[in-house]
């Protein structure tokens, strides 16, 4: 059975490949960081599992998606390499190739991107390369899928009868002697590392904190680690009396980045080389010194204008006739046919139509909105986003690279989280996390289509976006109040590669949108078919047994507990308090609850009943209140495991429950005051 | 900060400078630069800056990067 693992540079085409080699699915996109956990998956042919590792320059790891991988080559012991290597970067590559090489598995380069590379005029000799590094060098395309039924043989060839590559740098005699030194103790303490013996040497010269934290959490004695650090320091110290001004680690990298060099030299003709002409074209445009931010600006409410305007509304309206016209219909019919009780018809047709229906249709402005943040994200436009937007975060305590975060934050605020493991500082990392909440993710679209639906009708798109755009702006104020008085000032540095741009494929385009918008199919079918269960029984059912009209029942009880506290910002009625509390599930089950409460069978009779409750500008204050109150429950859950903190999870509670209360506060009473309704 | 004479940041669009020392940059960012190559004698192009003193695009070594321009100032080039 193999196990291989798959590893290379960042946004190298990794996790397309492990997409084709796979049965599984992973979400890919052109900008380094994407994969910031290991995935396993089962090899198509059966005949072995494949892990998926966040990309890495070296193994040495700077943030935590880094030590991912890191932590995975000293703690889990692959039977196989698949180091992925971008042709058109071949030698800043190379340099994690040897250090892969010294790790002492078989390893098999998977050549990727040759396109990319022959569009850019570099020609590569493979076989050369092969030869200088000995091992097996199999061209790809990740992207269209060349190549990689080659390597998908290979991995299943590649059993332990590969031999192990016999390949070491010559690192000069004072770090030989040191590897030596440090391969006796380890032989003696641990014989069975998942590294070689050589290979772990050198990532404890190095200093590498995963590998050093994977040796102290070991078996061994206590006393091993601090013989190796005195191996360390006089190598340190016969470096400087040798006259080598470089420390250790420095001395290490540049014997290595010389070796990646001469390789280079040998197996690239680069004499045709010229720059990305696409690349060039568009970011004279796209990332224009003084258009590039209102280029983004616009696109965002082009964006805004699909999804709801031009195309989501249209649609959802037809979705929302299919549900309230022939599926009730036929359910009617069934229950009717099958001799359904009174209780079991009102269940069905009240609970879960009304409230799984009322959140499936705005299935088409979940989807036009994911299609477009795929876009986004495969295109390369992320990268430029991050540094046009850097110099305004920076001015609030943030990184350019928390931009990134943020927009995966439209989406759904879970992956968003975990999507700040890679900026690089804790504290700008965690002020990212906090605030990712108050980024509108798709579960609130529901309640804006909606109220700005029934109230905003001619300006839906203009209203929504201005929600969004709240969102975004009082991140912006809170990151600058937490990093002023909760977080010290640490130093911040903001460095990114910014990727060619690429048009991103059909195939993978609709894949990635539709693995985003399964989760949202899969809530509906789940969280929101069981809330919508639990809110219609607790309308039914009251103090005193069955409740008689819904004023008597359980949610109205529970709702009325805050209906006093909601009033001064313009909502103070038992419904509304029983749908933001029954929201903290999923932000959708807000709608959800709001049909079953107005009791209504579609969408447009929802909306004539909201009209009779709301005003405009309670209706405006309540979709304000709903974009920032409290996380769901699912993004409560990953902040508690992403900080690692309670504090923090409850402080992102607590804090976005009174930021929600203050600015709907100031909505509602400043707009009766200006004399707005 | 006034741009330099001889550092990264004083340098002309278009131009190509050869790096000659990194000065008081974060070792983060000097480490994250070497993971691309970016090393003492290579080669620079500023691409293009962004508004309101944002970072600036760099090429070095056939890729594009973003770096922000007290950092740039920081950085020593030689211009052949």
């Amino acid at each position: 059975m193999n196990n291989a693992a798959l590893i290379g540079n960042p946004n190298t085409g990794k996790t397309s490949l492990f997409n084709s080699l796979t049965s599984s699915y992973e979400y890919v996109g052109n900008w380094s960081g994407v994969t910031v956990e290991k995935k396993v998956g089962q090899l198509k042919n059966k005949k072995g599992y494949l892990t998926d590792l966040p990309g890495i320059y070296t193994l040495h790891p700077l943030s935590r998606d880094e030590g991912v991988a890191a932590e995975f080559l000293a703690t889990e012991s692959p039977s196989l390499l698949v180091n992925i290597v971008d042709a058109s970067q071949l030698e800043r590559n190379l340099y994690l190739t040897l250090q892969l090489l010294e790790y002492g598995k078989p390893l098999i380069i998977g050549l990727n991107m040759i396109d990319v590379a022959k569009s850019q005029g570099l020609i590569i000799d493979t076989e050369t390369l092969g030869a200088s590094l000995g091992c097996q060098i199999i061209p790809l395309i990740a992207r269209t899928g060349e190549g990689s039924s080659n390597l998908l043989t290979s991995i299943e060839e590649a059993d332990d009868s590969l031999h192990t590559p016999y390949f070491t740098i010559n690192y000069g005699e004072i770090v030989e002697n040191a590897i030596l030194n440090i391969s006796r103790e380890l032989n003696d303490a641990l014989p069975d590392l998942s590294g070689s013996h050589r290979w772990t040497s050198l990532q404890i010269l190095e200093n590498n904190p995963a590998v050093t934290a994977a040796l102290s959490s070991s078996s061994a004695e206590a006393g091993l680690m601090e013989r190796l650090q005195t191996v360390c320091q006089s190598a340190q110290q016969q470096m400087q009396d040798a006259g080598e001004h470089l420390s250790i680690q420095e001395y290490i990298r540049s014997v290595r980045m010389s070796l990646c060099h001469e390789i280079c030299n040998k197996v690239v003709d680069s004499t045709l080389r010229k720059p990305h002409p696409l690349t060039e074209k568009i970011d004279a445009v796209a990332a224009h010194p003084f258009w590039g931010v209102p280029i983004f600006l616009a696109f965002m409410f082009i964006t805004f204008k699909l999804t709801f305007d031009w195309l989501g509304n249209p649609l959802s309206d037809l979705l929302d006739g299919f549900i309230s016209g022939p599926i009730t219909n036929i359910a009617v019919e069934g229950l009717e046919l099958v001799g359904a009780s009174d209780f079991t018809r009102e269940l069905i047709l009240s609970g879960i139509i009304s409230g799984v229906g009322g959140v499936i249709v705005f299935i088409p402005q979940i989807f036009i909105m994911f299609l477009i943040i795929s876009f986004i994200e495969d295109s390369g436009y992320m990268a430029r986003i991050t540094v046009m937007m850097d110099k305004l975060m920076e001015l609030v305590g943030l990184n350019g690279k928390a931009i990134i975060p943020f927009i995966i934050g439209f989406g759904c605020n879970v992956p968003a989280v975990m999507a700040s493991r890679s900026i690089e500082q804790p504290k700008e990392r965690t002020l990212t996390m906090v605030l990712i909440p108050l980024m509108s993710c798709s579960a609130r679209l529901p309640v804006y289509a909606l109220f700005a639906g029934i109230f905003f009708e001619t300006a839906q798109a203009t209203i929504v976006f201005s929600l969004y755009i709240m969102g975004i702006v009082l991140a912006l104020v809170m990151a600058k109040l937490f990093s002023l008085f909760m977080l010290k000032k640490t130093k911040s540095f903001f460095m990114v590669e910014l990727p060619p741009y690429r048009m991103p494929q059909a195939r993978t385009l609709f894949r990635s949108t539709w693995e985003k918008g399964k989760g949202f199919i899969r809530k509906a079918g789940t969280f929101i078919l069981g809330g919508s269960v639990l809110i219609w029984l607790l309308t039914y059912l009251g103090p005193g047994g069955v409740a008689t009209t819904m004023d008597d029942s359980f949610l109205a009880a529970i709702g009325g507990l805050f209906a006093s506290v909601l009033a001064p910002i313009g909502f103070g009625t038992w419904q509304s308090g029983a749908a933001l509390v029954t929201g903290f599930m999923a932000k959708e089950v807000v709608v959800s609850t709001m049909n079953i409460i107005y009791h209504v069978p579609d969408m447009s009779g929802l909306q004539s009943q909201l009209a009779l409750v709301f005003t405009p500008l309670q209706a405006y204050s309540f979709m304000a209140f709903v974009l920032l109150y409290t996380p769901c429950l699912a993004t409560v859950g990953v902040l508690r495991k992403e900080t690692a903190s309670w504090k923090w999870t409850l402080f992102s509670i607590f804090y976005s429950l009174v930021l929600a209360y203050l600015v709907s506060l100031i909505i509602y009473q400043g707009g009766q005051w200006i004399g707005f309704s | 900060m006034p741009p330099c004479q001889c550092c990264l940041l004083g340098l002309k669009p278009g131009i190509v400078g050869s790096i000659r020392h990194f000065g008081a940059i974060d070792p983060m960012l000097k480490r994250r630069l070497a993971d691309l190559g970016v090393a003492e004698g290579s080669n620079v192009t500023i691409k293009r800056r962004c508004p309101l003193g944002g970072p600036i695009m760099l090429e070095c070594c056939g890729q594009l990067l973003g770096i922000r321009k007290k950092e740039a100032a920081q950085i020593e080039v030689d211009v052949s």
